[in-house]
């Protein structure tokens, strides 16, 4: 009889302690169980608060994303105050979160998921000297030039909105800041030094030939093409992914979901940048994204207990902290699209956006943690361009309002839906009486990293490390490329993060 | 050679990504520079779980020295005093910060929630800082702690703590510098200022012309809520990302440096009395407020009252 070991997982270089659980046959992950070690109980502490303070405390969530939670929170009240957010308010928000976005894509990939590379474990692959000198922490050459230029990019948060991360410039009807054009300018300087580093170290092209790439084929002849596309970081990425064997891992449920980027401005030539929003299973049925489909189970979570799933506007977080019917095993709440997984991010959006490459890689290698990879370190391809865009049009239209005035903060129902860095994030809000009634968050990791819900269907990274081959358990970086290639944020799982023990068996 | 340890616990990380933006030196060259040996940090940091767990049983025997211990989130003690709510190993991440901290030379709160409790202070995750439960003296080690070299735990206050106060106190704890610091142990160089402190809105406010809405150029400390001229820090000297503040921007200073933050009144609101803020301009008495006030208001240039005065 195969012998079956349970096996504790702690990982790092995700944002914030994440701790896994496998069951190990054969020293392959035959099952698997992810749960959160911290409750900030975020959802509680907004209870009762003033009806903006969402705006203050929400992006406190999350020191990588705050931009984006802030987004979320604004957009929310934008919708109980039935106002409309002018144009120029749009382009000022939406190139604030992609600047958050394209720093975080960029740091996730070269500070987090491809150190594993550099791992001891990996001695044996022909390209580990080769990765030693670029991603050893701190010391590797493409780690300390992502250290360098990632941080120029979020000046422009800093321009338009006065710091990152955790400011507070998106507010109900718009921005609190007009930015003279001297520093729209400035902006634009800054954007367009980060996309010529970007160009010239992370794709080793140009952002037109990248956009060239629309197939499988295309991309291996890509890779063919020349000494600047290999040495750049996708081509690393791939180069190396490839001879380790990785296209074969961290493959799911194939469910995904992204709640698109809703807000354009009625005039503007970013249209074609446009996230795309909705949901597609396995099959590859697709439908038109409708938030009334979220529901949050709890059976393995440490929450007072409630049949099925609940939408998020009627949600309730009330911490049962209890080991003691063996099946509660997380701090995190178990989202479900129409009762099923979902995973969302970066590769989610591009699937259900039609993206020819991904179709294509899909259709030919199956989902993947490579893809899942691909499409993350390559989104500011996509994001930079809209970004100048809208700087432009802001520059030229001096004259046309950032603020739509909201003179009082009514009661009522709202939610604020984005496509965050890591996928689909959700606020919903009630304000009664001035104050904040409710207030329940899904974040993007929540989607991901969910704990089984309450048909005991387990969440998209625990299903997608089944059948990951674990060499050293003492050093198991494949559990780690898995689950690193969904971007965790652990911090963000406000109501969960980390894993909750039980005993460590292994 | 100084061998620092940075330990996440109840927090978003903000601290971590805040740091990585410092400049003039960057990361890299700050840690070259003061010869730095970096441990282990959740975000940047590649040995194994196994080659984790060894070095935590090294530091922790005194095996091996640990000079600085940063901390980073809130120390959460909740539910009911277990420390459970944020848990490693199964075990209450609350009761190895304090090991961590009974072996280290130094030891540094890395933001409000690390020095104060912060986010949460008030809940049932029982969040507090590790030598200040807000304004009160004791938290997680006691009032009475001292590190290894002597010193109180360094709060180093904000949310998030600014790059360049992390870097200067890194300096100049390597250097063997004493910091003078505050009642609430903030050093003075960085909190001895109030972020009213280089607002380019000064003008305004010193003529009282008042906002009341966003996206205008006038002061927002009389209606909407601003605690520049309440609270201590450097963001109008040291600037953030080397370029703005929040203030600058037209976000009011909610006070995130202040041991009382995040205070339970609505932000983006001016407690007042017949317009009259209830919460003066730090050190401020009542009556020469008002006398002060009416005459500059009286006195105000058409300029900034037109909102003519860029900011």
């Amino acid at each position: 009889m195969t012998k079956r070991i349970l096996c504790d997982i702690p990982l790092n270089r995700v944002e914030g302690d994440l701790e896994i659980r496998v069951a190990l046959e054969n020293n392959r992950v035959v099952d698997a169980w992810s749960s959160g070690t911290m409750f900030r109980g975020f959802e509680n502490i907004m209870v009762g608060r003033g009806a903006r303070d969402g705006l203050v405390i929400t992006p406190r969530i999350c020191g990588i994303c705050s931009t984006t939670h802030l987004m979320a929170a604004a957009r929310a009240l934008d919708r109980i105050a039935g106002v409309t957010v002018p144009d120029n308010a749009i382009r000022l928000r939406n190139t604030a979160l992609l600047a958050e976005h394209c720093q975080g894509d960029v740091r996730q990939s070269l500070l987090m998921f491809l150190p594993d590379f550099a791992s001891a474990a990996y001695a044996e692959h022909p390209l580990y000297a080769e990765a030693v000198t670029r991603y050893t922490p701190l010391q590797g050459t493409r780690c300390i030039d992502a250290v360098r230029q990632t941080k120029t990019l979020l000046e422009i948060i800093a321009i338009l909105g006065g710091q990152w991360p955790h400011s507070s410039f998106m507010v109900p009807g718009g921005v609190s800041y007009v930015p003279p054009l001297t520093e729209l300018n400035q902006c634009r300087h800054i954007l367009r030094h980060y996309r010529q580093w970007y160009e010239r170290s992370v794709l080793g092209c140009t952002l037109t030939r990248w956009q060239q790439v629309q197939s499988a084929s295309n991309l291996d002849a890509w890779l063919a093409e020349s000494a600047a596309h290999r040495d750049s970081d996708t081509g690393f990425l791939l180069r190396f992914a490839d001879r380790a064997g990785l296209r074969e891992l961290g493959r799911g449920h194939g469910h995904f979901l992204s709640s698109g980027l809703p807000d354009m401005p009625a005039e503007t030539a970013a249209g074609p940048y446009a996230f795309a929003a909705g949901f597609r299973d396995s099959t590859g049925r697709c439908q038109p994204f409708d938030q009334l489909q979220v529901a949050e189970h709890v059976a393995a979570s440490w929450y007072a207990d409630y049949p099925g799933g609940r939408h998020p506007s009627t949600g309730i977080t009330e911490p049962y902290a209890t080991g003691a019917e063996g099946k509660k095993y997380s701090w995190g709440k178990a989202p479900r699209y129409l009762d099923l997984p979902a995973e969302t991010g970066p590769l989610a959006e591009r699937i259900i956006g039609n993206d020819p490459l991904f179709l294509d890689l899909l259709q030919r290698d199956g989902v993947n943690l490579v893809m899942r990879q691909l499409a993350r370190l390559t989104r500011p391809a996509r994001l930079l361009p809209a970004m100048e865009i809208w700087l432009d049009e802001m520059i030229a239209r001096p004259d046309q309002p950032y603020y739509t005035p909201v003179q009082h903060m009514p009661d009522g129902q709202g939610y604020g839906l984005i496509e965050a860095a890591r996928g689909t994030l959700g606020h919903w809000v009630e304000i009664r009486d001035g104050r904040i009634a409710r207030y329940q968050i899904i974040t993007p990791t929540a989607w991901n990293g969910s704990p089984r819900d309450s048909m005991d269907v387990r969440g998209p990274w625990e299903e997608a490390l089944i059948g990951t081959p674990i060499k050293d358990i003492g050093n198991p970086v494949e559990a780690g490329h898995v689950v690193r290639s969904f971007d965790p944020c652990l911090v963000c799982t406000v109501h969960v993060v980390g894993a909750g023990r039980l005993p460590l068996h292994c | 050679m100084a061998s620092l340890y940075w330990l996440q616990c109840g927090g978003c990380g903000g601290d971590t990504m805040s740091f990585l933006g410092v400049d003039s030196p960057d990361l890299i060259e700050l840690f070259d520079a003061l010869d730095i040996r970096l441990l282990w940090h959740p975000s940047l940091s590649a040995i194994s779980p196994a080659e984790h767990d060894a070095l935590l049983a090294r530091l922790l025997s005194g095996e091996e020295a640990l000079d600085i211990l940063v901390v980073e989130g809130a120390i959460i003690r909740g539910p009911a005093n277990t420390g459970m709510f944020d848990a490693r190993h199964g075990r209450p991440k609350k009761d190895l910060a304090a090991a961590l901290a009974a072996r280290a030379n130094h030891i540094v709160a890395a933001g409000t929630c690390a020095s104060f409790g912060g986010i949460g202070a008030d809940d049932a995750i029982q969040a507090t800082g590790l030598q200040f439960l807000k304004k009160e003296a004791g938290g997680l080690l006691g009032k009475d702690f001292r590190s290894r070299a002597g010193m109180p735990v360094i709060n180093l206050a904000g949310c998030p703590c600014h790059a360049e106060v992390m870097a200067g106190a890194l300096t100049a704890l390597v250097a063997g510098q004493t910091l003078e610091l505050d009642e609430f142990n903030r050093p003075l160089d960085w909190y001895g200022m109030t972020v009213h402190q280089g607002c380019t809105r000064n003008e305004y406010h010193e003529y009282r012309v008042e906002e009341w809405d966003f996206a205008q150029r006038g002061c927002l400390f009389f209606h909407m809520g601003c605690h520049g001229p309440l609270v201590d820090g450097p963001c109008n000297k040291l600037l953030w990302n080397g370029r703005s503040s929040k203030t600058r921007a037209g976000v009011p200073c909610f006070g995130c440096t202040d041991p009382s933050f995040p205070t339970a009144s609505p932000f983006f609101e001016t407690r007042n009395i017949e317009g009259v803020p209830i919460d003066l301009p730090k050190g401020m008495s009542r009556a020469h407020y008002l006398v002060y006030k009416g005459m500059a208001a009286a006195a105000a240039p058409e300029r900034l009252k037109k909102r003519d005065t860029r900011i």
